[in-house]
Order: C-alpha cells, then structure tokens, then sequence
C-alpha cells in the first residue's frame, strides 16, 4: 500500500514537472522552429510543429543585412566594462558599508538600496537632457555609466550580505601582519569574496543582456541585441516580421539559455541571496 | 566591526564609497529632483512652451484627461489581477520546485529561462504569437476547441488578458524562486512533528508552510507590485498600448508624453504622480516588515 502511494506521488510528480515545462518551453520551442522555416511555411493553418523544410535564410539576412554581429560587438563593449567597473566600486562600496559603521553609512547605504526603487521612467527625461549637456548620448562611456548605475543596488546588497558573513578575525590578522588597506582588500577580501563576486557577474551579465531601456534611449547609432529586436525592418506598422525577429530572438536566447545550464546554481543562490534580505 | 581601529580616518569609508554615491546621484536623485521640477513648467515644446512656471496646471490637466484615466484604470486592473495569480501560481510553482526528486535540477534550470530572456523578446514573440491567423495560442487552443479563432490584440479586453498572461509567463518563475527561498529556510522537523501528530499534507500546508513564508510573500508581493506599477516594456514590446490605448500603462503613458508628444511638463506631473505611488508602497513595505518583525 505505501509503495503504491510513493509511485503514484512520483508519477504524479514527473507529470507536473512536464506540464509546467511544457508551458515555458512550447514558445521558445516556436521561436526556434519559425527560425529556420522557409518563408512560406511560416504562414500555414495549422502551424506545422514539425517544420518539414529547412532554411538558414534568416539568419543570414540578419548577418548581412540587419548587420547582428556589429549589434553583438555593441552589446558586448557596453557589457564587459560595466560589468569590470561595477564590480571593483561595488566591492569597494560593500567594504565601506560593512566593515565601518556610522548613522551617516547607514543611511547612505539605505538610500542607495531604496534608489533601486525608483522607475527608469521618472528619471529618464531629465537625465537625457543632462547626458546630451554633456555629450554623453551615444557614446560608450555614457552608456557604462548607466548600465553600471543599474547594477550597483544589487551587487552591493548580495556583497555586502555575504561579506557580514565573513569573521573580520582574518582581515585582523592580515593587519597585524602589516597589510595596508588596499592590500587587505586585494589580498584577503577580493579572494574570499570570489564566490559572491562570481554570482554578481553571471546575474549581471544576464541583466545588461536584457537591457533595453537605457540603450532605446540614451543612445541612436551604437546599436545592441536588445534594441536591434525592436527595430527590425517591416513593410509597416502592424506588420511582424517574424522570420527575422524569430531568428534574432533565437540568437538573443542561445546564449542565455547555455548560460542558465552551466550556472542554474549560482544564479538561484543569487535571486534567493538577493530576495531575502530586500 | 571597527576594523580600522588604529586609524581614525573617518573619511576612508567615504572615499571607498563616493564612485558609487557619484554614480547614483547623477543617474537618479538628480533626475528625480528635475522632474518635480519641470512637472511645475510649461514645457510643451509643440505648442511653444518656454519653460514658465504654470504651477498645478499640469496636474490639473491630468483630472480631465480621459486618457489618463484609462491608463490608470488598466494600470490597477494590470497589477490587481496579475498579482493574485502570481501569489497563488507562483505559490504553486515554489512547492513544485521544492520538491526532492531527480527531476529537481532539470525544472529549476527551465523556471529560470522566462525570467533571464529579455522582455522585448518576449513580447515581440507574444505579439505574433496572439496573432488570430497564425500565432501558436490559437493553434494550441484550436486542437482542443473546434473552429477555435480569437484576434486577441483586436479587442480592448481580449488584449488585456493577453498582456496579463505574458507577465505571468515571464515573472511568475521569478517570484516562485523567491517564494522557494523562503520555504527553505523552514526546517524539516516541523513537518516531522507535524505528521506524528497526524496532519496530513494539506493540514501541514496551512498551519506550518503558509504562516511560515507569508511575510516573505507580503514583502516580495510589495516589490512585485511596484515593478507591474512601472512597467511599460511588455506593453511596449507587445501591444504599443494599442488597441484603443487599452493597455498604455502609466508608464507607458509617461513615455509616450515625454518622448514622442514632446510634453516634458506633462509627462513630468504624471512621473511625480507614479513616484509617490511608489513612495506609498515602499512605505507600506517597511511598516509591514516592521510589523513582522516585532511579533
């Protein structure tokens, strides 16, 4: 009797786990088919679930035409150094925040954490105003530099929260040792912090993928993956191209997709590491 | 936590902290401050606006604009509705993904796609995907419905739901991640002493589980509404707003003002009215956790 309870929660188990993944993986599932459909198979009641013809023409409209790679440069000279300075200021903030303590820090801190908050859409106008006073539209730096701002709530949150883990026991042995500051943070809290450090990088590696109001408007000629979707050619406005746009969303996901299989751990550590506390 | 006993450099942690407070500053108080500003001037640049305090005009505009009305009408209908699905879905899917079977690693791997694809995408994809000739939803209802065809974007309310069930797609994995860290912070020996005192599941589910996350759900459910509050990529990504601007949300709304009508003024007031719509739930977030906290 029990074993037969056990096997039916188990078979009972397996059959939500597939119900639920179905639900997720059916569109991606056709995003993917209707990119290498020939065109005119993208157009057939009922869709054909298995595509019986098989075409790269998308993709390679989208290499010669809609011109994806220099959209993945874009994407990726934006990315890197965002994801190199919010690292180093933000390990550097965490420090601060955690290891000296005063009214003033916290409510410094409290502030920064709660700024989070604030809609990109309340703040957009003027700050396009104040970066074209600048110069900064269009341009690299300023693009870093609001992509990075996106990123620092978090990143100092999860750092900081795995760094009150740490006994400063070691940090005060290193100092009796005669270790400056710089050198205590490069030798001693750089290396234990590795694992919250790695977590920070991959989730925000995945959030300057998917961001796409910053680069919508803060910039026209440096295209990225995000706004290069949005954009895509079509006869007009209620028109979908869908051949492109399936095979670009395919492009967008690939790597997503291989990421979340070889990080599925870290990045859960880190939603849930970041949720708790918030 | 004085480290740095020996050296009473006060100024140190605020130098290690500066870039940081630089960066937010410049990207987010200042901005904020601007519009409080300009949402007080005429800066209607069509009709040759020049920037003139006009005081409440903007906001008084706002009272008898019906489009406004709409859009806030859609905005509460948008968050209600899509966050009592997300409570008892996401709920859901927390227990399933709490679940200790070898499926385990492959269903967490899979939640996390919808939550790391970037919203354009997915609303692109949903667009043609709602389309009543070719998309998937009506061919997927089709095998099980004879004769089964909605033009879903067509119609005000069928596009309502559509953008609902989009955002349900794409977050309800999210907040079941957050749910689930929650659920693992409840040790397994209540459950043990649960069952040897005879509650069965559904017993152990209302008194142990439920009472256990609920203020997790109450914060993360705070958060999640303040985001469905200011979201307009799905929106923008999916319907424009359209049809009839029965899905222009707030902020959505705001964009349109501030960008395309070129009605700085305008589109400011409606900023500062969703900024102290924000303002009010945080400040309900801190009093509930407050309240939590000193039970």
């Amino acid at each position: 009797m029990k074993t037969r309870k056990k096997i039916a929660f188990k078979i009972f188990q397996w059959l939500i786990t597939i119900f639920v993944a179905l639900i997720i993986l059916i569109p991606i599932y056709w995003i993917f088919i209707s990119s290498i459909k020939p065109n005119e198979d993208l157009f057939t009641i009922p869709i054909e679930w298995i595509p019986k013809h098989f075409t790269l023409k998308s993709y390679k409209t989208l290499i010669h035409q809609v011109g994806i790679v220099q959209q993945i440069i874009c994407t990726l000279i934006i990315t890197i150094p965002t994801l190199l300075v919010s690292t180093i200021i933000c390990v550097l903030a965490a420090f601060a925040f955690e290891r000296y303590s005063s009214p003033k820090l916290s409510v410094a801190y409290g502030l920064i954490v709660f700024s989070a908050l604030i809609p990109a859409i309340v703040t957009a106008r003027p700050l396009y105003d104040f970066f074209k006073k600048l110069d900064l539209i269009d341009t690299y730096p300023g693009l870093v530099l609001l992509y990075t701002s996106s990123l620092i709530p978090f990143s100092i949150l999860i750092l900081r929260n795995y760094l009150s883990g740490i006994p400063v026991d070691i940090e005060e042995a290193a100092e009796i040792d005669g270790a400056g500051l710089w050198q205590k943070i490069f030798y001693v809290i750089i290396p234990l912090l590795k694992p919250a450090i790695a977590t920070i990088c991959i989730i925000n590696f995945i959030n300057c993928l998917n961001e796409f109001f910053i680069p919508l408007f803060f910039s026209q000629k440096i295209s990225v993956l995000t706004v290069g979707i949005s954009t895509l050619p079509r006869a007009n406005a209620y028109d979908v191209p869908w051949d492109l746009l399936s095979a670009m969303g395919c492009v967008i996901l690939l790597p997503i997709i291989i990421f979340i299989m070889i990080f599925e751990e870290k990045i859960m550590d880190g939603i849930m590491a970041g949720g708790v506390k918030s | 936590m004085q480290v740095a006993k020996g050296n009473k450099k006060i100024w140190l942690p605020w130098i290690m902290i500066l870039p940081v407070i630089l960066i937010r500053g410049i990207t987010t108080v200042y901005p904020v401050f601007m519009t409080f500003i300009n949402s007080f001037r005429n800066l209607n640049v069509i009709q040759g606006g020049k920037g003139e305090f006009v005081g409440w005009q903007n906001y008084a505009r706002m009272l008898s604009d019906d489009n406004i009305a709409t859009s806030l009408g859609f905005t509460l209908i948008f968050t209600l509705v899509s966050m009592f699905f997300h409570i008892i879905l996401g709920i859901a899917l927390a227990l399933i993904l709490n679940m200790k079977f070898k499926g385990k690693k492959f269903l967490r791997t899979i939640v996390l796609i919808p939550w790391a694809m970037p919203m354009i995408v997915a609303g692109r994809a949903a667009r043609w995907g709602f389309n009543g000739q070719y998309g998937f939803i009506n061919d997927l209802i089709g095998r099980f419905v004879n004769n089964f065809h909605y033009d879903w974007l067509i119609d005000v309310d069928t596009a309502r739901i559509a953008v609902i069930i989009v955002d349900l797609w794409k977050d309800i994995p999210y907040f079941a991640i957050l749910v689930l860290a929650a659920l693992q912070y409840i040790s397994g020996d209540i459950y043990e002493a649960a069952k040897i005192d005879g509650a069965n599941t559904v017993r152990a589910f209302f008194s142990i589980t439920l009472p256990n996350i609920a203020k997790t759900i109450l914060s993360i459910s705070i958060f999640f509404t303040m985001w469905r509050v200011t979201n307009f990529e799905l929106v923008y990504a999916m319907t424009s707003g359209g049809p009839h601007d029965g899905t222009a949300v707030l902020a959505y709304k705001i964009l349109i003002e501030a960008f395309n009508n070129l009605n700085l003024g305008y589109a400011s007031a409606i900023a500062v009215v969703l900024f102290v719509i924000m303002l009010i739930l945080s400040g309900l977030n801190l009093m509930a956790t407050r309240k939590y906290q000193n039970k």
